[in-house]
């Protein structure tokens, strides 16, 4: 139970159009993220899932049944909002009761149910509360228990740490991440932090402008991008992009012109590229590093460092101008204005074409 | 460009002479401060108001207070003579306070009565209109604000035109009686029958002031986040459990000011009623500032001590109301901190 299907679902407000055709099938007991930049269509997409918005066209199926136009309150769900949405004049009690109450569900099982989620999210102690008595973390858990007492088919999380510190933040994912393996109920969850994404889900559903841009587990995303914004919107720091042109493919790779004359093999071949097509070259900040004495690489300037012990961020440009940020591991002695070659493994390359879809990498 | 120049010329001497002003006011404001220290300026800006409070509101309440216990038609203090609580043992001397016709001043409890009766159904009836209305303007309708203008635009209307106005319509010969006449039926004497005349003060008055409750209550209903309706939708929360449960108790703090606005307006109903009934027929529309008014003022057998007594007692009324709205309005500050 808990297996959610699109197919084709649009959303239009107006002659704005939000969704362009999602398809997207979500398997039973899988922790799905939707992720992507404000405005990309994702608490969207999740609230036509709950049944808060109809789609303008295509259809909605839980477990095979189509629900377009079931109730959202009919269709199993248990939603976390990104306010909480806790009712301020009720008790965390009354507040866990509320919905059972609609369903009228006998007192005994109610007072059960309650129970057994305060239990497992540790809130037994401020059960007579009042949201508006909790710090953030706690009213994040009752919103989580709300839902958990419904026992529904699938958890709809629309941004449900993002009101929470940085440090908070960090426990409720992992905290998440157990409730996930303890229920093994479905969980789509909307974030825009893609660290988010890459640490709870089973597999990233990265949305741009209304459409999918890419589905996939998160080392998928992260190793093989589908495009240029994907590359960019997965890994942190971004991936860094320079200019090049393909000199030509063979069976060894595709033998890659950087834009300082530098000729380097990407030992893949880039089947839908041509000699001469000029490429955007990724290559995440992690993989870069100083190029030792007579080693090839990227030519840059030092704008910027950041010691950070363990590690060295290094912000620079190109003689392109193109910015490059480079992770490199231990502590460096590095300056502002200091000039360094930047190497790299040609296996770390990703090659866009100028549609910006992936042509080429490992 | 040249618009531009000469606005920033002009607001160039605009500054040079605020700031002359505000440099010659500095020098004797700084002494004071010097002289006085912080709560003294505080006493001294206040001062200003606190004049004009004592001149228009503290005197006169004692004056009023000295008044009620004087007695005589004369209107000067001087040529009253003191009579001690005389007025309001006048006013208290009734075989059976249920029974305004046992009372020593009849017209005082009769009026008192009909002032009761009319806050709690004016006020009851004004709540409801004004909730269900702010319901309705807080919905997606066409032309919301248009319609949210028409609701207020009575309460910008001075009380005697808004009383004309109703007399107009409802008058023998009024737009009411012609259009009931236009449809085959029987004309009704609005205004010169009793329970009529009496629904049509509270009618006018709740027309003349919904506008101004329905604001606050939509101010409030506006407040109430749409996640909380959200999630209650998805807790399939009927929509009638939705009112109740949620939409009613959250709107409570509003309510409850509006409640108390209301109620001490109500007792002072005087304007509108007066000039749509003048307190008849008899004396069904009569009510307590209107007594107060005809006692003092405008009958031949004037009682300006009989009219201060009454008006201290009301008083004494609304500083009871004041107090419950007051209460009222620091409970929903607590409860909006936490």
């Amino acid at each position: 139970m808990g297996r959610i299907t699109l197919e084709k679902v649009t959303k239009s407000f107006g002659a704005i159009d939000v969704l362009h055709g999602i398809d997207l099938d979500i398997g039973e007991g899988e922790f799905v993220v939707f992720v992507g930049p404000s405005g990309c269509g994702k608490s969207t997409l999740l609230r036509q899932i709950a049944g808060l918005d109809r789609p303008s066209n295509g259809e909605i199926r839980i477990d095979g049944t189509l629900v377009n136009d079931v109730p959202a309150s009919d269709r199993g769900l248990a939603m976390v909002f990104q306010s909480y949405a806790l009712y301020p004049h009720m008790s965390v009690r009354q507040n866990l009761a509320f919905g059972l109450e609609n369903a009228r569900m006998p007192k005994a099982e109610i007072d059960a149910r309650i129970a057994e989620a305060a239990r497992m999210l540790e809130i037994g102690d401020y059960l007579e509360r009042r949201p508006g008595q909790l710090s953030g973390g706690q009213r994040q858990r009752v919103a989580i228990g709300r839902a958990i007492v419904r026992n529904p088919t699938a958890f709809l999380l629309d941004e449900p740490l993002s009101n929470l510190d940085a440090e908070l933040r960090i426990s409720m994912r992992a905290e998440l991440a157990a409730l996930h393996g303890r229920l093994k109920t479905t969980m789509i969850y909307v974030t825009h932090d893609q660290i988010e994404a890459m640490t709870l889900a089973d597999r990233i559903v990265v949305l741009r402008k209304g459409r999918v841009e890419q589905v996939g587990s998160p080392l998928e995303l992260y190793n093989r991008p589908a495009n240029r914004f994907v590359a960019g919107f997965i890994g942190a720091p971004s991936m860094n992009f320079l200019s090049g042109r393909i000199e030509g493919v063979s069976e060894a790779g595709t033998l890659l012109r950087l834009f300082d004359g530098e000729v380097v093999t990407v030992p893949r071949r880039a089947e839908a590229a041509h000699a001469g097509e000029d490429v955007s070259v990724g290559l995440r900040p992690q993989h870069m590093r100083v190029a030792q004495a007579g080693e090839n690489g990227v030519p840059v300037t030092i704008d910027m460092v950041e010691a950070l012990g363990s590690e060295t961020v290094v912000h620079s440009h190109a003689p392109t101008g193109e910015l490059v940020l480079a992770v490199l591991q231990g502590q460096h002695n590095l300056s502002r204005g200091h000039n360094l070659k930047l190497s790299f493994h040609p296996d770390d390359l990703h090659l866009f074409d100028k549609n910006d879809r992936r042509v080429a990498g490992t | 460009m040249k618009a531009n120049g000469l606005l920033s010329a002009s607001q160039s001497v605009l500054m040079a002479v605020v700031s002359r002003v505000m440099g010659i006011v500095d020098v004797p404001l700084r002494y004071l401060q010097r002289k006085a220290g912080q709560n003294g300026m505080a006493a001294f800006f206040l001062a200003p108001n606190m004049a004009i409070f004592a001149v228009f509101v503290l005197v006169p309440f004692v004056i009023n207070f000295v008044y009620s216990l004087t007695g005589g038609s004369a209107i000067f203090l001087s040529e009253r003579s003191f009579v001690g609580a005389e007025q309001y043992r006048e006013i208290f001397a009734c075989g059976n306070y249920l029974d305004p016709n046992t009372c020593k001043q009849d017209v005082f409890w009769i009026a008192a009565g009909n002032t009761a009766a009319f806050v709690v159904l004016q006020v009851s009836l004004m709540i409801v209109a004004a909730l269900i209305t702010a319901l309705i303007l807080n919905r997606e309708i066409i032309g919301r604000g248009f319609w949210r203008a028409v609701f207020f635009f009575p309460v910008l209307l001075s009380p005697v035109v808004t009383g004309l106005i109703w007399r107009w319509i409802f008058q023998r010969q009024g737009v009411l009686n012609a259009v009931m006449q236009g449809l085959g039926l029987e004309p009704h004497d609005w205004l010169t029958e009793r329970n009529s005349a009496f629904f049509a003060s509270i009618g006018v008055s709740i027309w003349a002031h919904v506008g101004f409750y329905t604001l606050i209550l939509l101010a409030g209903l506006q407040a109430i986040p749409k996640d909380l309706y959200e999630a209650a939708q998805m807790d399939g929360t009927s929509r009638s459990r939705v009112f109740w449960r949620i939409t009613l108790p959250l709107l409570m703090p509003n309510l409850i000011v509006v409640l108390v606005l209301a109620l001490i307006r109500a007792v002072q109903i005087f304007d509108e009623a007066f000039v749509l009934t003048h307190g008849g027929p008899g004396t069904s529309t009569m009510y307590l500032v209107q007594y107060i008014y005809e006692t003092g003022f405008a009958s031949e057998l004037r009682n300006p001590g009989l009219a201060a007594a009454a008006s201290i007692l009301m008083g004494a009324v609304l500083v009871v109301l004041t107090l419950v709205q007051m209460a009222a309005s620091r409970r929903s500050e607590k409860k909006g901190a936490r």
